[in-house]
């Protein structure tokens, strides 16, 4: 559905352009207040004179170690389970409304819980990122799996492959394209869930930066911490689209 | 630059009216690729089609029958060439052109009433003389009693009659149907060409049947005009003459059948 | 069609039964000390903590109530605002081309910004009451209307509109009679999600620095070391979310009869 065209980069490019000047001209021109919204220009400038460099690469660097550990356990998990579920029925049916009753709840409410099991260190925070990233990658997997053409199973046992190897085989890369919808999904999810368990209860990472700065008044700071975010989530979306159009979108309309 | 009709049975003299319901001349639609290079669907074509009558547009895949049928309906612009419908220039759709696509495209948010009130709606038609005809056309089609249904509760074979009922409203000079029932299974096919025959003797219109089924083209046809492929052009003419309803025991047929394979 | 309803029942069971057992082992441990009871609260306590929250309310005077109304008045505020914005936006710049071009970069990075992390901005803006908040949500909702609602009325079915032409539909009645109507799923597939969302965000939010609301009671509760009333509310949390996303299914339902037998399965 992306079609690499002129006019496409051309407007696409102009409408950033046009955003960012926008913003840039309403803060110099004193529209806005600049302690209120600085221009962008002026905050990153501000946000790199203000907070060490070294600090900034640590808050970073937790942060996606943060995210990366979660997701990684999570989305396992979540592939494992799901897989699992859709392909022994009882399995799955043992498990679905459990999984049912849980899915509501968001991943963030558990943080009470969490602290409380886990104490205040890494451990609580990256449970509810696992949490956050398990969700969706469990739902889209199990989905995945149903929506498997029986045909195919079908015609590969008439082909003498059965049991694990049918599995393997045939029903995995059938169920890919659902699967990694799911991880997309669940890795942008675990970014959301990542800020906001390190607003509420964090201190190192690039969601506390935002909140301290918050208290001490720096606003630059938090405007670059908030396009920081944005910027990493927006980067690493991208990587793994280019990553699922490379291997299922191969075969698999997306 | 047409072929010349080679009937393979015996003509009657060809009833003349004064002024064919479709003309087209040397029709030529060509698509001009971003690489420079360009395909071209339809060829000079010329064909001159009576009013009342029936005629199949026959050919493989990619033969362009469809991009002539679109052309007629007003849908896509040619390239060159001339199209007369009922003695106007074609320059849009609509006007007296109704049109049955394989999809049956019925809208899924309208009951078949709705769909088939479509039309006059966009006319501006009262809304009780539209209900009327709306129903009167349901009955045709042999749907009375479902005029409240949702078109993703009916079978195939009734949406495709709803379709036919909506492109009816409008009381079109012309019906253009592009392979209608291609998408329905064997059974439900042979049952809807009799349906379409029997509302097609109800309401006598002029009507351009896109197909690559041989035997649908014969079943219904008073003429089948039988396309080439790369270019899409004119290959040949067959007028049937077999008096409807046709059986496909009959001998005739089963040469004519025989006949067009070959040519294809 | 019977035998169907039947497979299913049993699989509610199964797992319905498994769910109970559950609860059964949890509670046992629990009484036999197998586990502390604080770190995980039996069933029996956590039961008690609904009651409490019904009736006495956490903290004192705040009853469940009180906590579901402030969080969802707070959803409706948040989530009504960035419907108002988004559909007919979304519906302008589906249709126009040039501006679905102009904007895409721009809607996906603003979409990419960790709606949360926008609580300490607008609070230097517009202070910490509740108008944070439901600007916080509209802002976490509006982006995904968006995209959804720009989605679908841009990829509208070439051929419904076709069929419209040969009926003679002027374009603006092709644009009201056949493009809004036929977007209208994705629009509320989009306004489902959007809503989970909203959700989601609302929930962040109250946790840091309010005391109303279910986010807050949850923060509040562990604060006071009552696991129970945090498990209870965890619960409520839960209860609300899926009450949430029924009622705009029944609703979905009730607008959109005719889309019943098309299950059509859209990826976001």
């Amino acid at each position: 559905m992306k079609r690499a065209g002129a006019p496409h980069l051309f407007y696409g490019t102009a409408g950033i352009a046009l955003v960012l000047l926008s913003w840039e001209m309403a803060a110099r021109s004193g529209l806005v207040a600049p302690e209120a919204l600085p221009a962008p220009t002026v905050a990153i400038a501000v946000a790199f004179r203000t907070i060490p460099t070294q600090d900034l690469l640590h808050d970073v660097t937790i942060s996606l170690a943060r995210v990366t550990a979660g997701f990684v356990i999570g989305g396992s998990l979540g592939v494992a389970i799901g897989i699992g579920a859709g392909w022994y029925r009882w399995f799955g049916a043992i498990l679905r409304p459990l999984l049912e009753l849980l899915r509501p709840i968001p991943p963030l409410a558990w943080i009470p819980m969490a602290i409380i099991w886990f104490g205040l260190g890494e451990p609580s925070k990256i449970f509810v990122i696992v949490l956050g990233a398990f969700f969706p990658v469990v739902t889209n997997a199990y989905k995945g799996m149903l929506g498997i053409d029986p045909t195919i199973l079908r015609a590969a046992q008439t082909m003498g492959v059965h049991g694990f190897k049918l599995l393997l085989q045939v029903a995995l890369p059938a169920a890919m394209p659902d699967i990694a919808i799911g991880l997309r999904i669940g890795w942008g999810l675990s970014f959301g869930i990542l800020v906001a368990a390190e607003l509420i209860a964090a201190n190192s990472g690039l969601g506390y930066l935002i909140m301290h700065a918050r208290e001490l008044g720096q606003t630059s700071v938090i405007i670059f911490g908030i396009l920081a975010i944005g910027s990493v989530n927006l980067t690493t979306d991208y990587f793994i689209g280019w990553l699922i159009r490379r291997s299922v979108g191969r075969w698999h309309a997306t | 630059m047409s072929s010349v009709a080679s009937p393979t049975l015996p003509v009657t003299s060809a009833s003349a009216v004064p002024q064919p319901k479709i003309e087209i001349c040397g029709l030529t639609k060509r698509y001009d690729l971003p690489d420079g290079t360009s395909v071209t669907a339809i060829q000079n074509f010329d064909l001159a089609i009576k009013e009342s009558e029936f005629v199949t547009l026959l050919g493989r895949s990619g033969c362009g029958k469809t991009t002539l049928l679109n052309m007629i309906a007003g849908l896509i612009k040619p390239t060159s060439g001339t199209l007369i419908v009922n003695g106007r220039p074609v320059t849009r759709p609509g006007d007296g052109k109704g049109m049955v696509f394989q999809q049956h495209a019925l809208f899924p948010w309208l009951t078949a009433q709705g769909n088939v009130e479509f039309g006059c709606k966009s006319r501006g038609v009262p809304s009780a003389e539209r209900r009327a005809i709306a129903l009167q056309l349901l009955e045709l089609v042999g749907l009375k009693g479902f005029e409240g249904k949702y078109p993703a509760a009916l079978s195939g074979g009734m949406q495709q009659r709803v379709a036919i009922a909506r492109a009816l409203a409008l009381d079109p000079d012309v019906l253009l149907m592009d392979e209608p029932f291609g998408s329905l299974d064997e059974m439900t096919r042979l049952d809807m060409q009799e349906e379409l025959l029997r509302v097609w003797n109800a309401r006598r219109k002029t009507v351009v049947f896109v197909t690559h089924s041989i035997w649908e083209a014969i079943i219904l046809s008073d003429r089948i005009v039988v396309l080439a492929t790369h270019p899409g052009r004119l290959r040949q003419e067959i007028v049937i003459n077999v008096p409807r309803p046709r059986r496909r025991t009959d001998p005739r047929l089963i040469a004519l059948h025989e006949e067009i394979w070959q040519q294809l | 069609m019977r035998g169907i309803n039947r497979h299913r029942l049993v699989n509610v069971l199964i797992g319905g039964s498994f769910v109970a057992l559950l609860l059964l082992a949890w509670e046992g441990a629990g009484e036999a000390g197998w586990i502390s009871s604080y770190r995980f609260p039996v069933p029996t306590k956590l039961v008690d903590a609904c009651w409490e929250l019904a009736t006495v309310g956490f903290p004192d005077g705040v009853t469940i109530w009180t906590h579901f109304i402030t969080t969802f008045e707070r959803i409706l505020q948040g989530y009504g605002l960035a419907l108002i914005t988004a559909i007919p936006l979304g519906i302008i710049i589906g249709r126009i081309e040039v501006l679905d071009w102009m904007l895409l970069p721009v809607i996906t990075f603003a979409r990419s910004i960790a709606t949360l992390s926008l609580l300490p901005l607008i609070i230097t803006w517009f202070g910490a009451g509740e108008l944070a908040k439901v600007l916080l949500i509209a802002y976490g909702c509006f982006w995904v209307m968006l995209t959804q609602t720009i989605a679908a009325v841009k990829y509208v079915d070439p051929i419904y509109i076709r069929a419209a032409e040969t009926l003679e539909a002027s374009s603006v009645g092709v644009f009201l009679r056949v493009v809004l109507p036929a977007a209208l799923p994705r629009i509320f597939a989009g306004a489902r999600t959007a809503l989970g969302v909203g959700f989601m965000v609302i929930v962040g939010a109250e946790m840091i620095g309010t005391i109303k609301g279910l986010g807050a009671l949850v923060m509040e509760a562990r604060r006071f070391y009552r696991t129970d009333m945090t498990v209870a509310g965890m619960m409520m949390i839960g209860l609300l979310g899926f009450g949430i996303s029924a009622g705009l299914l029944w609703l979905e339902r009730w607008v959109l009869p005719w889309n019943r037998g098309l299950e059509q399965v859209r990826r976001s």
